[in-house]
């Protein structure tokens, strides 16, 4: 054999050993240097920009509450997101507060997040001003609160702002935040 | 008579074709261990489908319930089986092996995502974020980056920690929209001080996903979330945006059928989706119009993959079974066990065509202690007197006690507790249900009925899950792993991360 045709049959034989090899381990494509240069930056990759949002100036507020002007001696319900998830029972307008008890009823899990927002109205059905109950369960200190079945009913109650006392006539009650596990 | 010895071009050929054929020798273990077609290993897509609240038993008891004791469930047939550890960590925890990290045992859904989808253990209720409240980047916003195509199915509201564990970043899984409180979305415990509410970390999560773009398809529940502003938004990225979110009316089956393009969002219950049993009793109600988690898999697979030559990642969650096994309710959690397995029978199927695509099926974490327990039996927390271990004297036996006789143990647990009917041990269950071994006169709740199922809780417990994966590299998941791995698997598989 000459040496020509020696160099000739290595080069052959180890050209195609590297296809094969490259083709055999060929998913693994992310241990070559030049795909690994081509993966994401990971300091650009959260996508944390929201074009267009308007950021919130402060807790949820619910529109029907302007219009709802309740009878005197009555809590009035107003529109809010998730009124197919709950029913509302027990209000009541008692010394300047408005309570009441909500029970979920789209889900069995422990509530997350609950905020009651309660409008006040004097006795020409004027709105005078809101109050909130709100609940946030603390998943990080909520062993105790794990124990049996989760809860389905929460009660609440809305204490009209002090400088109300005496005005308040009725009251309208909404849900604009509710979340379950 | 001397032979001649070999020539060195001889040994060079005869060490190449050695290596050579070993090469094709790894392959062809490879290629048989996951079913790909030979020379084709190479991962487009990956399909990552996500039992919530599934548990190993969870599995079994489907098996048995639709398909008989000898039976399987499609995810059961697929080649790889390994098993996943859940754990979450303490707020402000370091991650494992730093000298702060301090571990939480029992996991909840926003942690767990985080966990798969960023590749970092965080506190319960943070999604997007680690433990120290720092933005991690997501496995679906790489896929993004690299111009995949991305799909992120859900029958739980798509805000719901799950779904959104890819697609927002929140400090708390709570602040899900449609409007921000503080309450919901700060953690001042993380930040010291309240965020602006700039900051994503506080920003709605339905505001989030309207906005970002992470997801092209997006199907689920939880048009309560989003409202006209949010509809605006994903018109303007190039959505065909099923029902609207203004008018708050839901997208139904047949809007999906007709659904097409690159970008689709639909929601198709104000909430949660339904469940299955509701659906299949109801079958002239409106929720009788959603589709099932089988045919939004099955349509976002569609469109992700039409005209694709990139590939895509698709996140799907049945959602229901961890849903319905907090109401310590088998019978709903069993139809959607089946319903999920549906969804994966439609993921294994398009990867066995395809060729080029990962299908991993696991879960978050087992939820409610679900159990098989032999018919005619029951539990301790239904036992007047709990079996205690009062025979410390035997060797075989001999640790110290921990309980005592009677019914309660103040140190370790308050004795029968089951909420309002704590009383009534009918309220422990078992559940019973007929399988494909009984006779045909056996009925379900009968206790003729073989397969008895009962719940710990009702709440998650901490119970590694399993996890079964099908395609090129899916060996890599016949293993015990941490869920933090699955980032790492997904994203090499993907050639996302390194």
């Amino acid at each position: 054999m000459t040496t020509k045709i020696r160099v000739t049959l290595v080069g052959a034989v180890l050209a195609a050993a590297v296809a094969v090899t490259w083709l055999a381990v060929g998913w693994s494509r992310s241990d070559d240097p030049a795909a690994a240069a081509a993966l994401p930056d990971p300091a650009t990759v959260a996508r944390t920009d929201l074009p267009g949002l308007a950021p919130a100036t402060g807790e949820p507020r619910l529109p029907g509450l302007a219009e709802a002007a309740p009878r005197p001696g009555t809590v009035g319900v107003v529109p809010g997101p998730f009124d197919d998830r709950f029913t509302l029972g027990r209000l009541q307008l008692q010394n300047g507060a408005v309570s009441g008890r909500l029970h979920v009823t789209s889900d069995v899990s422990d509530v997350l997040e609950l905020q009651v927002l309660a409008g006040f109205y004097d006795a020409r059905g004027e709105l005078l001003g809101t109050g909130r109950a709100t609940y946030h369960l603390d998943e990080a200190a909520a062993h105790a609160e794990h124990e049996g079945t989760p809860s389905e009913l929460e009660s609440f109650r809305v204490v009209a702002p002090s400088r109300y006392a005496g005005r308040v006539a009725s009251a309208a009650v909404g849900v604009p935040v509710l979340v379950n596990e | 008579m001397r032979r001649p010895a070999p020539s060195t071009t001889a040994l060079l050929a005869l060490a190449v074709a050695s290596t050579v054929l070993g090469s094709l020798g790894v392959a062809s273990a490879t290629d048989a261990r996951d079913e790909a077609k030979p020379g084709k290993n190479d991962i487009k897509n990956v399909i990552y489908l996500l039992g919530d609240g599934m548990g190993r038993t969870h599995v079994t008891a489907a098996r048995e319930r639709y398909y008989g004791a000898d039976g399987e469930l499609v995810m059961e047939s697929l080649p790889a089986v390994g098993q996943v550890s859940t754990y979450a960590v303490q707020p402000g925890s370091g991650q494992p092996g730093a000298a702060d990290f301090a571990p939480n045992y029992v996991t909840d859904s926003a942690s767990a995502a985080t966990a798969w989808s960023s590749g970092v253990k965080t506190y319960n209720a943070a999604l997007g974020v680690d433990a120290k409240g720092k933005v991690v980047p997501t496995i679906m916003e790489y896929a993004k980056k690299a111009g995949l195509r991305t799909g992120n199915v859900s029958t739980a509201e798509i805000t719901d920690a799950t779904p959104a564990g890819q697609m927002s970043h929140a400090l708390l899984r709570g602040c899900q929209g449609p409007t921000y409180s503080e309450a919901a979305c700060q953690n001042t415990e993380i930040t010291g001080s309240a965020l602006p509410t700039t900051d994503v970390r506080v920003t709605p999560i339905a505001d989030q996903i309207a906005r970002n773009g992470t997801a092209d398809v997006i199907l689920g529940g939880g048009l309560s979330r989003f409202d006209a502003a949010d509809e605006a938004a994903l018109k303007k990225q190039g959505y065909a945006v099923l029902g609207s979110p203004a008018s708050q009316a839901v997208a139904t089956r047949s809007d999906l059928a007709a659904a097409s393009g690159r970008k689709v969002f639909g929601l198709f219950n104000k909430g949660n989706l339904t469940i299955e049993k509701y659906k299949r009793e109801n079958a002239a109600s409106v929720q009788a119009q959603e589709p099932s988690v089988a045919e939004m898999t099955k349509k976002a697979i569609q469109l992700l993959s039409t005209g694709n030559k990139k590939g895509f990642y698709l996140q799907v969650e049945g959602a229901l079974i961890d849903k319905r096994s907090h109401a310590n309710d088998a019978a709903q959690t069993l139809e959607e066990m089946k319903a999920f397995d549906e969804a994966v029978r439609v993921a294994r199927d398009f990867a066995k065509k395809d060729g080029h695509t990962l299908v991993i099926v696991t879960a978050d974490h087992e939820c409610a202690g679900f159990n098989i327990i032999e018919q005619g039996s029951y539990t301790n927390a239904e036992a007047a007197t709990p079996p205690g271990n009062v025979d410390s004297g035997n060797t075989a036996n001999n640790s110290t006690p921990t309980r005592g006789s009677g019914a309660k143990d103040p140190v370790r647990s308050s004795g029968i507790i089951n909420g309002a009917g704590s009383a009534d041990p009918k309220n422990f269950a078992p559940a019973t249900f007929r399988t494909p071994d009984d006779p045909a006169s056996v009925t379900d709740g009968s206790p003729d009925a073989s397969l008895w199922l009962s719940y710990l809780s009702g709440n998650h417990t901490g119970a590694d899950v399993p996890v079964f994966a099908y395609g090129p590299g899916s060996s890599r998941l016949a293993d015990s792993i941490d869920n933090t791995d699955l980032f790492g698997i997904v994203g090499r598989a993907l050639h996302l991360t390194s």
